[in-house]
């Protein structure tokens, strides 16, 4: 496709992309070791003049990082829980059962892809609050435990899964938990980890609903502590807030590591058979 | 009845998919050891009537017993029936080994007595080498042992066989199917074959189930399915190349094909009026020279040497096209011969119904 005087110019044009993509996490570590004052003087800089760990330092007797750390692990691995179980019950439901109104039921599950979080965001609160799981992990990830997109993937990855290997469980009496658990699971695996990773990541990540729900400083999860860095109230030591993102990054950044041969292969054999 | 096999019965079974009728109030019973081929055209129904013997769906209206009792009731161990499919559908995530060892484990059968199992059958299938390897490791040929392997192991009295062969390489096919046969010859399961291939299912078959458009048109042994089709359409399906058919006339006896007769008088009753006339290829005389009372006169169209024998297209003075095969020849291509058919292998078929009329020429 390319012949030896273009591939130059390819590799110019990818290394601007990888440059772009990369530059603003290089920022932000660079100035989560500088102090203060440099990190004003020369915030471009890459290379801080006088590496420090005071921010870190600082960070961990301002704030509790393990118990931060803790809540938002919690929170995200109970959603993604939620979300890769429910997901694949429900797909496996809609694949080998035969019953009325199937495809209407399965549209009004990929139709609430479509609603806009913030419209169910105040109907979400009340229930919360009622069920008295303010402040609580539980309650931000109670309404997220399960997600039609997840439904969606898993339904097309167990549409290629051959009939006939069901049908061969099923001669043989298999019971129908055990060609869940035992055929369909480990077949589905590829797609159920980077299902799971991009899950993750995003419940990691998420901001709004956590704010809503958790008020209490002992609740709060990585990116509420990181708002109280930026905003307002929380004044302007820039670099503080910097080391915190790092922090922040670190877990997503080692399993977006451990499983990227899996979230790559799904991304390019996803839509091929 | 014995201990390794079962009686199937299919008592009036329809099977209909919203309006489409697949299966049309079918009867058929098997017996036990028997090697039972469904032989058909796709489409035909053969592969859902496996596929109800073996409990994956149900029969709109009728029931299916094996040895007289419905499916369900006596299939609690599921060992009553194996399958093997036409895509051998192995478990992808399980080395061959646990393949076999799958459904023996989810039933509990203790360790012992699986693995001596597991091990006679790897040995009876040369599998023993393969035992821990992937599916995906595997050639089309072993697969579809390891599929045969996985029948085998949970001894059941019915074993039914969906295309197994069709998938594989035709070098292969060949081996393949002696296995089969020697697997049924040793154990004397009840077997049910589907297949598409005349030649499999004669050469597999104690009987041949012939089906078209849901209904079994003749179930026999393959020497009478090829000999004495019910019908023209088993008498078309089977064979290679196909039976010639040709209108003809009776006439007070007489065997008229273009108004000249060309078999002795039937002294079977018939009535005087059309009919087909089925005459397999290789019951023609085609000669040069040697000319009879009966004989007639083709341009020989083409020839083509196949080695085993010779296939020769023909045409006749009325534009109508024949196969012939012959061993010897020594004609070419345009030359007019004369050719002579055999009265006692032929069939006459009714024009309207189809049916074979059985007209007194049969030993």
């Amino acid at each position: 496709m390319f012949d030896k005087g273009k591939i130059n110019y390819w590799h110019l044009l990818l290394i601007l992309v990888v440059l772009i993509a990369i530059l603003p996490i290089l920022f932000m570590v660079s100035n989560s070791f500088k102090t203060l004052r440099d990190s004003y003087n020369t915030m471009l800089s890459l290379i801080p003049l006088r590496p420090t760990l005071n921010n870190y330092l600082m960070l961990n007797r301002q704030v509790n990082l393990l118990t931060l750390t803790w809540n938002t692990f919690l929170m995200a691995a109970i959603v993604t829980i939620g979300k890769l179980l429910t997901g694949l019950l429900t797909a496996y439901a809609f694949r080998s059962y035969r019953f009325k109104g199937k495809m209407f039921v399965y549209l009004i599950f990929v139709s609430t892809i479509f609603v806009p979080f913030t419209i169910i965001m105040i109907p979400n609160y009340l229930v919360i609050a009622k069920l008295n799981l303010l402040n609580n992990v539980l309650g931000v990830a109670l309404p997220q435990l399960c997600d039609a997109t997840g439904i969606m993937i898993f339904l097309k990855t167990m549409e290629k899964i051959p009939n006939t290997l069901i049908d061969a469980a099923k001669v043989d009496n298999i019971p129908n938990r055990k060609i869940f658990f035992n055929i369909v699971i480990p077949i589905l695996k590829p797609s159920i980890v980077s299902v799971g990773a991009i899950f993750f990541i995003n419940s990691w990540n998420e901001y709004v609903w956590p704010t809503l729900i958790l008020k209490d400083k002992a609740s709060f999860t990585l990116p509420l502590a990181l708002q109280n860095y930026i905003s307002s109230e929380g004044g302007t030591n820039f670099p503080l807030a910097m080391a915190l993102s790092t922090i922040m990054v670190i877990l997503p950044l080692i399993i977006y590591l451990i499983f990227q041969k899996y979230i790559l292969n799904s991304i390019s054999t996803s839509g091929l058979k | 009845m014995g201990e390794n096999n079962a009686t199937i019965e299919l008592k009036q079974i329809s099977k209909q998919f919203k309006d489409n009728k697949i299966i049309n109030e079918l009867n058929l019973s098997i017996q036990a050891g028997e090697f039972l081929v469904l032989l058909g055209p796709s489409g035909c129904g053969k592969s859902t009537t496996l596929r109800m013997i073996a409990g994956l769906e149900e029969p709109t209206t009728g029931d299916v017993l094996i040895n007289g009792k419905k499916l369900k009731q006596i299939d609690e161990d599921g060992h009553t029936v194996a399958m093997v499919f036409q895509d051998y559908a192995l478990y992808p995530n399980m080395t061959v080994y646990q393949n076999l060892e799958y459904a023996l484990k989810v039933h509990k059968i203790p360790v012992q007595s699986r693995r001596s199992r597991i091990e006679a059958v790897l040995k009876i299938l040369n599998l023993t080498n393969y035992k821990n390897r992937l599916p995906s490791q595997l050639s089309g040929g072993q697969k579809q042992r390891v599929a045969v392997g996985r029948g085998m192991v949970k001894k059941s009295k019915i074993f039914l066989l969906d295309e197994p062969l069709s998938n594989i390489d035709i070098q292969l096919r060949e081996k393949a199917r002696d296995e089969i046969q020697n697997m049924h010859l040793e154990n004397r399961q009840t077997i049910v074959y589907v297949t598409h291939d005349q030649l499999e299912a004669m050469a597999l078959g104690d009987r041949i189930a012939v089906m078209d458009q849901g209904i079994i048109q003749m179930i026999d042994t393959p020497e009478n399915i090829y000999n004495k089709p019910t019908n023209l359409f088993v008498a078309k399906f089977i064979g290679t190349p196909q039976i010639n058919i040709i209108e003809i006339e009776l006439n007070n006896g007489q065997v008229l094909f273009n108004n000249k007769p060309i078999m002795k008088p039937s002294t079977y009753k018939l009535d005087s009026k059309k009919y087909y006339l089925g005459i397999r290829p290789e019951n023609f005389s085609c000669s040069k020279t040697e000319r009879n009372e009966f004989s007639f006169e083709v341009m020989v169209d083409n020839i083509i040497d196949y080695g085993r024998f010779v296939q020769l297209s023909l045409i006749t003075k009325d534009n109508e096209y024949l196969k012939a095969t012959v061993n010897k020849f020594d004609f070419q291509k345009g030359e007019t011969i004369n050719v002579t058919l055999d009265q006692s292998t032929s069939i006459i078929f009714d024009q309207t119904t189809g049916k074979n009329l059985y007209w007194g020429n049969y030993e």
